[in-house]
């Protein structure tokens, strides 16, 4: 990352149009993407354990959904800053914008679900369903700006509109991104396996056998 | 140039700040588990 931050203030040159401010791009960008490669391990995650009720699949799900939260934020928060100096405003109420909003929310709803509810197989059965159904906001998010008429700037990459140097970085970047937000799931997988093995969250149900009264003396 | 700053220094902290609570709290996971067994 420490390199990927050298490219994106030394090597990537600036911006003709919008000057130094284009640079918050890179990790931007980036950040969206590896949100959404968090997101398809919930959503995997969530298949796998409506499947076979495996406690290693809702783990997954968990670390993919809280990794990407985090990683939505980021892109919401650089997004806003770029916004003010471009725009001039934080925020506009467009479909680029409004949508990964949404995408935040459905997933921070997700990690509310799991810290309230009990935990044991009907929350993760709820919120594998939560996780599944909030994909869909996944791909509306990405086609946005070819959906709709949006303030926020079209596909770059996939139009080739970058110079070499840039695309370069940006992609140096996003490898960096994406490899950072994996560590971050495994790491959380341990944790939440560490916690499951202490609070025994899947452990079979007891059953409770009635004794017969002892007779009275 | 400030946006830009700003914008960095939110990113580092959120991601450097998210991954440094990660592994202080396995950490302290493990060596619970390692006190118990």
């Amino acid at each position: 990352m420490l390199i990927a931050g050298a490219a994106i203030f030394f090597y990537a040159p600036t911006d003709y149009l919008q000057g130094p401010v284009q640079r918050i791009f890179y990790l931007h960008v980036s950040s969206a993407i590896a949100a959404f490669g968090c997101f398809a391990v919930v959503l995997v995650g969530g298949v796998i354990y409506l499947r076979n009720e495996s406690p290693a699949a809702d783990r997954f799900a968990r670390s993919g959904a809280l990794v990407g939260v985090v990683f939505t934020t980021v892109t919401l928060v650089m997004g806003m800053l770029w916004a003010k100096t471009v725009w001039g405003a934080f925020w506009v109420w467009d479909a680029r914008l409004t949508s990964t909003l949404v995408l935040w929310i459905i997933y921070a709803g997700y990690l509310l679900v799991r810290r309230l509810a009990d935990p044991g197989r009907q929350a993760a059965r709820f919120a594998a369903v939560v996780g599944i159904f909030g994909f869909i906001d996944v791909p509306v998010v990405h086609f946005s700006v070819t959906w709709w008429t949006t303030q926020h700037p079209g596909p770059v990459i996939i139009n080739d509109a970058l110079p070499p140097q840039m695309l370069a970085t940006f992609l140096f970047t996003m490898a960096c991104t994406v490899v950072l937000a994996a560590v971050m799931i495994a790491i959380r997988y341990r944790i939440e396996t560490l916690v499951d093995e202490r609070e025994q969250v899947f452990e079979p149900a007891k059953v409770l056998v009635a004794r017969e009264p002892e007779p009275v003396q | 140039m400030t946006y830009l700053i700003l914008a960095y220094a939110f990113g580092v902290a959120a991601l450097g700040g998210y991954l440094f609570w990660s592994l202080r709290r396995l950490r302290e996971l493990e060596r619970i588990q390692g006190g118990r067994s």
